[in-house]
């Protein structure tokens, strides 16, 4: 029996965040109102590539994805790589994971590099509410369908025949709701923060906090060398820098008449809008790095991805993180309070909060996570401290890419240290990641 | 009918209301008052010896306030069961003061135990102090219902005679002052027909409630909103959609409410009080810049 050698197994690599890039965020249906999802992942693509001069270069990989995608988008990311000045050799395909997408996205370039299968490669992600992709009138497109298989014209005419004029002005519109459950998401978190009792003051203050640190962050031109301008825009446009809290205490709860009547906490406020924008995060070895003299901001070096029954056993839909975090806290031999900035995705203050008292709960802690004792307090001086999601808004799958990159460089201002992401996604999952320098 | 029992402390037993006109033929002609100068109301108490929670007439008001089934008796239907009381009180000789030009300033309830439909409740009113207001005379009326001899509800109303020049009593104070922050919580709207509605679950048919017409005679440029039903309006969002055990809450009503209107509810639940929950509220116009009134409530859920 001849012995053949194996091959090596392959050392696992550390993995460089060396940048990233973003166009502004703008609430749906105001100055990205004409740009699709390839327009917009283009142009951050190619602010990326400006940035750090990669006209030419053939990139390991890009992977992204948006949320709402047009079936003629099946291959948005590559089609977007083509518009741009890198090599039209950089492979790419589309994933998607709800608002996991631009973290997912992130974490599987990282993987590749890590294992040696590229050197280099972008993650991202888009959404536009504003371009969202209409469908036809189910019941038309069914009768299309048949015609279209039909033999003979007598056939082809009777399934024809069927269709009626109101078919014509009732397309199917995307849903932002779950299809489990027929909630939406801010009816569910609404649920979530009447489980918790989290009080509407707490969710104001959060999302006051939010306008005022993205506001700081403006000022101090932390974004610069984060975002490229789009469409006359060079600041996200949800972001109001003279908000008040009195302006907050004024707006009426809006997603509490089907699960909690009168009775609701969630405000346009507080919960984020819906966003159109893209962004997109260069990821590297550090030999690759190296050789470009591209200075590494911070290495992406945990993740985990959990998922809740949220229609059975009535676990929070946006709770998943709460899950997530504590598994990945144990592979990596950390505690929560390990951490010198938190980037919680702000998908509604609500949430935030849910998830953070969740992790101070002595029985959820126990019962639902099976630990000894209550994860704890955070300092909440070190959360979101450049603003998050309910100021600069929330392009479902551009979020991953905001945050990584945010995160990465304030741990390269700070020097050292480490940050915990944790992104909710729809479906009842989380994606959680450690970014550290 | 009223039947006059031993003086003293006066009590008076209403064993069968009167009818809504009769009532209202006694508030209108209680206008030929004109009292001198009033330093104490006469101690009296008037009595309903036995009244059922009756299932039907709490279903009509709690749908008339946006009370949901589920929440049982409302914690401030009661005040219903207190209103013949009252208004035999103002058509007596023993309210010094005409009905019409005195107004409802405020309202305070406590209910220490659940009511169940089909209870069988004695109702006593009885007369309170007085208040010196800049505005006029305040005086008190206080109400006790109790279920097998044992107290289960109790309430205060607060009016005030207005124009009655140097008031006696101690100084009246509102028991709701200071700022305090308050979020909008939800809107409601008060729709055209609500006086009229709430007048017939009440009882309580005073024309500036029914229609414009009625209420341009007293002097008002439209039907203005019930403050009580406004108070329930507002607690039906306010509590939660099951029975109530104890509950405090204690309104002051500050500016009328015009029919048809909307209204704002802002409310706050970071306050401590003396029950498991609580919160403060206001019932505002639709900007939120007005109130037409404020309140505090504290309650528990029933065990």
């Amino acid at each position: 029996m001849t012995k053949t050698q194996a091959s090596p197994a392959p050392t696992v690599r550390r993995v460089a965040i060396l940048g990233g890039n973003r166009i502004p965020f703008a609430r749906s249906n105001t100055v990205y109102s004409n740009a699709s999802n390839q327009d917009m992942f283009t142009a951050t693509l190619q602010g990326l590539v400006d940035r750090f001069n990669l006209h030419g270069e053939r990139l390991g990989e890009v992977v992204g994805g948006a949320v709402m995608k047009h079936a003629r988008d099946f291959n948005l990311v590559r089609e977007s790589v083509l518009s741009t000045t890198l090599s039209r050799d950089t492979p790419a395909f589309d994933l998607q994971q709800a608002c996991g997408t631009g973290l997912e996205a992130a974490m599987l370039v990282a993987n590749k590099i890590a294992l040696g299968h590229i050197e280099c490669g972008v993650a991202g992600g888009v959404d536009t509410t504003s371009d969202a992709p209409i469908g036809l009138n189910e019941k038309l497109r069914k009768i299309l369908l048949e015609a279209s298989r039909a033999k003979t014209m007598p056939q082809r005419l009777a399934a024809l025949a069927q269709v009626r004029p109101q078919m014509l002005l009732q397309p199917a519109l995307p849903r932002n709701g779950e299809p489990r459950t027929g909630l939406s998401m801010g009816e569910h978190c609404e649920q979530m923060a009447m489980a918790w009792d989290i009080a509407r003051e707490d969710q104001d203050a959060l999302a006051l906090a939010s306008h005022q640190n993205l506001a700081r962050a403006y000022d101090e031109g932390f974004f610069t060398d984060l975002m490229t301008p789009y469409k006359g825009v060079a600041k996200d446009n949800n972001l109001r820098a003279d908000l008040t809290i009195e302006k907050l205490r004024s707006l009426k709860p809006c997603f509490d008449k089907k699960v909690r009547p009168e009775q609701g906490t969630l405000t346009p406020g507080n919960s984020t809008p819906l966003t159109d924008g893209a962004s997109a995060v260069l990821l590297a070895s550090e030999a690759w790095a190296a050789a470009r003299g591209l200075p590494v901001l911070a290495y992406l070096t945990f993740s985990e991805v959990a998922a809740v029954d949220f229609f059975g056993e009535k676990e929070g839909l946006l709770m998943a993180p709460a899950y997530a975090v504590p598994r990945m806290l144990a592979r990596a031999g950390l505690s929560l309070q390990d951490f010198d900035f938190y980037e919680i995705h702000e998908a509604f203050a609500a949430q935030v909060l849910c998830t953070l008292a969740a992790w101070e709960d002595k029985t959820f802690c126990k019962e639902k996570l099976g630990l000894a004792k209550p994860l704890g307090k955070i300092d909440r001086k070190k959360l979101n401290v450049n603003g998050s999601s309910l100021a600069a808004g929330h392009p479902f799958a551009a979020t991953g890419g905001r945050i990584v990159a945010n995160l990465a460089k304030m741990l390269e201002q700070k020097g050292s240290g480490r940050g915990l992401i944790s992104i909710c996604a729809a479906g009842g999952q989380g994606v959680v990641a450690i970014v550290e320098r | 009918m009223a039947t006059r029992k031993k003086p003293a402390m006066t009590t008076i037993e209403v064993t069968q209301p009167r009818h809504a006109a009769q009532l209202y033929a006694g508030a209108l002609l209680s206008s030929r008052k004109r009292p001198g100068v009033v330093k104490a109301l006469k101690p009296v108490t008037y009595v309903r010896p036995a009244v059922t929670l009756d299932a039907a007439e709490v279903a009509a008001y709690a749908k008339v306030c946006g009370f949901k089934p589920e929440a049982g008796v409302p914690v401030l239907y009661p005040q219903m069961l207190t209103f013949p009381l009252a208004m035999e009180f103002f058509a007596s000789e023993h309210c010094p003061w005409p009905a019409m030009g005195t107004v409802h300033l405020a309202n305070r309830i406590r209910q220490h135990h659940k009511l169940n439909l089909g209870d069988l409740l004695r109702v006593e009113m009885r007369t309170g102090e007085l208040l010196a207001h800049e505005k006029g005379q305040v005086f008190t009326l206080e109400f006790v219902i109790s279920r097998n001899g044992e107290p289960v509800w109790d309430g205060t109303m607060t009016a005030l005679r207005l124009g009655v020049k140097n008031p006696v009593g101690e100084p009246y104070v509102s028991a709701l002052g200071g700022e305090v922050d308050l979020s909008c919580q939800a809107g409601f709207t008060a729709p055209a027909d609500i006086g009229r509605r709430y007048g017939l679950v009440s009882g309580d048919m005073n024309p500036i409630h029914l229609s414009a017409p009625s209420a341009k005679l007293f002097g008002f440029r439209q039907a203005i909103a019930h403050g009580l039903w406004t108070k329930a309006r507002a607690l039906a969002a306010m509590l939660p959609r099951q029975p109530i055990g104890q509950a405090e809450v204690t309104v002051e009503f500050k500016t009328p409410l015009y029919l048809p209107g909307r209204a704002t509810l802002w409310a706050t639940r970071q306050v401590r009080g003396s029950l498991p929950h609580n919160a403060l509220f206001e019932v505002r116009n639709a900007k939120g810049d007005k109130p037409h009134l404020r309140a505090q409530l504290a309650y528990a859920v029933a065990a």
